[in-house]
């Protein structure tokens, strides 16, 4: 114990409180604005297909819909995680108090999930789920049975209807998903005694970064499983996707340097600390991590991968290249976010540490198992509604005969 | 099959929302407490709950009625911003029923130390013994009356009460000098430290008595020039005067 805190205190600089010398906020915090991060992001991919008609990312648009409801069903379990009576917050539902910040993100995650995500997936594998529920046999054709809820029409203008249903929904779904990562920017953003936190441009860097690491997400999902279902990839949809990856990043990254910029001309009276705050403790994880190779080598490296002359080859090696990293630069941009705003003292006078747990609720293993479960999630939601183009189109032609309605 | 023209799709979900939001609905009806909101946003009856619990201290006023031959001295004593209570522990069933339930008293030697052991963030000039050393083996209240704790002979050190400081100086430069040579101390300091202040030097060119230039001390003591050496502040606004550094 004695020891334990003395090679604490020696990792401490400067004057720090107390309280400050043990971290509030540990890895689960870090892990649930990346989580919502990634199902904003891919919902906004999902969009573009659907509202912006960019149809050549009609190969991941199901699979970015599956990809935000299973990421979505594990952004909140961080936070329950780090409770200390999770079962409480469930309350929040039943006596809601307007002026929480952290209680009412319970309503815009409930919004997102009820009326968003599974309704938008509903109407799109409504007409689906009707066919395969004929041509399925025992547990799985039950469970075809029950999902369309007895809406079993499959004419063609019923399917329009869904089709334009799910549209609307998309439409509507565009600010839920801006709203779901503003709001958790914003919880941050509002933390007006926390100067690394406090700022009107929180909740878009959020946004921003958020659909980098979504489009970032389904890029390296779409490739990976084409690669173990022995598919041919589409490559005008992995270009289209690389663009838009690295449109998101440089917009991500000038957001970013103005908000830096507008921080250094201020100078307000925490310049000094967070500037030593950024010179030590975060220079892993923010300028290498985050700034450059979450930001800068997947910018170059599209670029030159994109416009480049590249045999495909080379090309998606270098896409899937970038997606990673990008993978990394964002988990150490909500790093740098939760822990760095608690590393200072408010007496803007020390820096303390961050000690992680390997084993614990709060722990290393926790949080890999956390990363590792909507993988899980989406695994089992693709056997249940298969978002492949081809397990898609065939049923169409053979059955339906309602090719060319999307 | 076609309700009013509206899609069978939206009367699926319409039905599946209802039962949603009527869950909700019987939720909040069951599980509310029905005080919950009368006064703000929590359970008024939480209010009643706190009023309803057994009252177990009942203050030093309670007292004074029965023990006034204890109160009286105590509180003239050193101990009189130490409530009863504080040692005897909850006495408001002694209150009520004297003989029935008669509260105990800290008589072992592991008592007082939890106020008293040596400890550097206890406030300067509170008076602080190192157990293990302080006539080990017997009972505090031996030489020390709890109700009017007064020591036997006035203290010798001033670490009797500023250990801290002396254990600081102790080990630093300042070591071979008295307390006494930087501070005037009043006999009465010792005995009443709070009536009778100890006075600390308040002008820079007492440091000079020793470190001018000019000096008329050893040839070991540092020299600085007073006029040039952070002529604008005193001295203790850099250096601590015991432990004083000059890195
Ligand atoms: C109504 C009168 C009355 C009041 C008020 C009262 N006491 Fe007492 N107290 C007594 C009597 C009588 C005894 C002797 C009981 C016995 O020895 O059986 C006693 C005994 C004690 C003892 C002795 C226990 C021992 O080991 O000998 C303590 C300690 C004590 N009281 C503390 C308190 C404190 C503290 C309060 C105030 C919260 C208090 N009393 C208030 C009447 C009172
Ligand atoms: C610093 C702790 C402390 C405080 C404060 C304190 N007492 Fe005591 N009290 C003791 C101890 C220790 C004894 C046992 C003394 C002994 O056995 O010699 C004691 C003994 C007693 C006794 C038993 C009779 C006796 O004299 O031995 C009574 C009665 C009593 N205290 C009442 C009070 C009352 C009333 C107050 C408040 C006015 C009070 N005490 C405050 C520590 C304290
Ligand atoms: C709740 C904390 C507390 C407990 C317990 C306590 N004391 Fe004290 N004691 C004090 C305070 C406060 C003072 C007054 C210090 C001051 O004047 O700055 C004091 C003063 C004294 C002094 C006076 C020293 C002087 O300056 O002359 C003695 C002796 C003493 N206590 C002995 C005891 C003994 C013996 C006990 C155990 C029965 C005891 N104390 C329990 C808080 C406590
Ligand atoms: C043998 C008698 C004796 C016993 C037993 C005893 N003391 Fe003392 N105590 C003294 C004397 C004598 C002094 C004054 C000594 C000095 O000059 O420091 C003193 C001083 C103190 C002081 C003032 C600080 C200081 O160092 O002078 C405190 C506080 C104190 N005693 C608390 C206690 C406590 C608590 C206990 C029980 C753990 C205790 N004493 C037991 C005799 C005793
Ligand atoms: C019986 C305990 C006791 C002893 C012995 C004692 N002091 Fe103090 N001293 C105190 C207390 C208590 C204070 C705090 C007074 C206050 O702030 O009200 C104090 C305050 C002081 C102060 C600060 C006065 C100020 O203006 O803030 C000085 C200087 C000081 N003592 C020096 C000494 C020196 C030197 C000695 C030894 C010769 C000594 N004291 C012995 C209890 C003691
Ligand atoms: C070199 C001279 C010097 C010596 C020796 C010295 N002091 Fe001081 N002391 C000072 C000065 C100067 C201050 C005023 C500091 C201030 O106002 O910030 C002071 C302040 C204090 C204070 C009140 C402020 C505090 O830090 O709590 C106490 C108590 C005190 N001294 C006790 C002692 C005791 C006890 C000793 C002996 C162990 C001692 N001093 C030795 C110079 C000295
Ligand atoms: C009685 C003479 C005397 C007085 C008064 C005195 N000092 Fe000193 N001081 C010394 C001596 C002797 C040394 C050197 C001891 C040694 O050789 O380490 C010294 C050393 C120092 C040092 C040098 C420490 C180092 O790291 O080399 C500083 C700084 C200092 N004193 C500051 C002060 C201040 C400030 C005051 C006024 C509050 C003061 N002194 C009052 C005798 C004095
Ligand atoms: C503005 C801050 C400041 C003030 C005020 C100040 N000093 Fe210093 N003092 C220092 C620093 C810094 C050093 C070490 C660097 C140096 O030698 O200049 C030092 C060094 C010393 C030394 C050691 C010199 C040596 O040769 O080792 C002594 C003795 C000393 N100071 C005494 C004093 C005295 C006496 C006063 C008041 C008259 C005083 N100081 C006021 C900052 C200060």
């Amino acid at each position: 114990m004695v020891t334990n805190i003395m090679t604490g205190l020696q990792n401490i600089s400067g004057y720090i409180y107390p309280n400050e010398f043990e971290l509030h906020w540990g890895i689960l915090i870090v892990v649930y604005p990346y989580l919502t991060g990634l199902v904003a992001g891919a919902f906004i991919l999902a969009s573009l297909e659907r509202v912006f008609n960019v149809k050549v990312l009609q190969p991941v648009y199901r699979l970015s819909l599956l990809s935000a409801l299973a990421f979505l069903f594990v952004a909140p379990l961080p936070l329950l995680v780090h409770l200390g009576h999770p079962e409480r917050s469930f309350e929040m539902f039943l006596t809601p108090y307007t002026s929480s910040a952290m209680a009412m993100f319970g309503f815009v995650y409930a919004w997102y999930l009820m009326v968003v995500l599974l309704l938008e997936i509903w109407f799109d594998y409504r007409k689906d789920m009707v066919i395969w529920s004929k041509e399925k046999r025992g547990l799985m054709r039950f469970v075809y049975r029950i999902l369309p809820l007895g809406v079993t029409d499959v004419s063609e203008k019923s399917i329009l209807f869904d089709n334009k249903i799910g549209r609307i929904i998309t439409i509507i779904g565009i600010p839920s998903a801006f709203l779901l990562h503003g709001y958790v920017g914003f919880i941050f953003g509002s933390v007006k005694a926390n100067p690394w936190w406090s700022s009107v441009l929180m909740p878009i860097v959020f946004l921003f970064s958020a659909i980098v690491s979504g489009i970032a997400l389904i890029l390296i999902i779409y490739m990976v499983t084409t690669m173990f279902r022995l598919k041919t990839m589409s490559m005008p949809c992995l270009n289209k996707l690389a663009e838009f990856l690295l449109y998101a990043i440089i917009v991500d990254l000038s957001l970013e340097s103005l908000d830096f910029i507008q921080r250094l001309y201020e100078s307000e009276e925490s310049i000094k600390i967070l500037s030593e705050m950024i010179s030590s403790r975060l220079f892993l994880s923010l300028i290498v991590s985050q700034v450059i190779l979450g930001s800068i080598v997947p910018m170059v490296s599209l670029v030159w991968a994109r416009f480049g002359r590249l045999p495909d080859e080379m090309r998606r090696m270098a896409y899937f290249i970038a997606a990673i990293l990008v993978q990394v630069g964002i988990f150490s941009t909500r790093w740098n976010v939760v822990i760095g705003g608690q590393l200072f003292s408010k007496s803007l006078r020390g820096l303390t540490v961050y000690k992680m747990q390997l084993f614990g609720l709060e722990g290393l293993l926790m949080t890999g198992f956390l990363l590792i479960l909507p993988l899980i999630i989406l695994y089992l939601l693709s056997k249940l509604l298969p978002p492949w183009p081809d397990s898609e189109a065939k049923v169409q032609y053979s059955q339906a005969g309602d090719h060319g309605l999307r | 099959m076609n309700v009013l023209g509206i899609p069978k799709q939206i009367l699926a979900l319409a039905f599946i929302f209802t039962i949603i939001i009527a869950a909700l609905v019987v939720a909040r009806m069951l599980f509310i407490p029905p005080s919950f909101g009368r006064y703000g946003h929590y359970r008024a009856d939480a209010v009643d709950e706190v009023i309803a619990q057994e009252i177990n201290y009942a203050g030093y006023e309670a007292c004074i009625e029965c023990h006034d031959e204890i109160y009286e001295p105590k509180e003239k004593s050193h101990h009189k911003g130490v409530s009863c209570e504080v040692c005897h522990g909850p006495a408001a069933k002694h209150v009520q029923a004297p003989d029935e339930f008669v509260p105990g008293a800290p008589r072992k030697r592991g008592y007082c130390p939890l106020c008293h052991d040596y400890n550097p963030s206890r406030p300067t000039g509170f008076p602080q013994i190192i157990t293990e050393l302080h006539n080990p083996g017997k009972a505090c209240m031996t030489c020390h009356d709890p109700h009017n704790p007064l020591l036997p002979h006035t203290p010798e050190e001033c670490s009797a009460c500023h250990r801290e400081i002396a254990n600081t100086k102790r080990v630093s430069h300042h070591a071979s000098l008295a307390c006494v040579r930087c501070h005037t101390v009043p006999d009465e300091h010792l005995v009443h430290p709070k009536f009778a202040l100890a006075q600390a030097p308040v002008e820079r060119e007492f440091c000079g008595e020793c470190h001018a230039k000019d000096a008329d001390t050893g040839r070991d003591v540092p020299r600085i020039d007073l006029d040039t050496h952070g002529e604008r502040y005193l001295c203790w606004d850099c250096h601590y005067p015991h432990h004083p550094e000059a890195r």
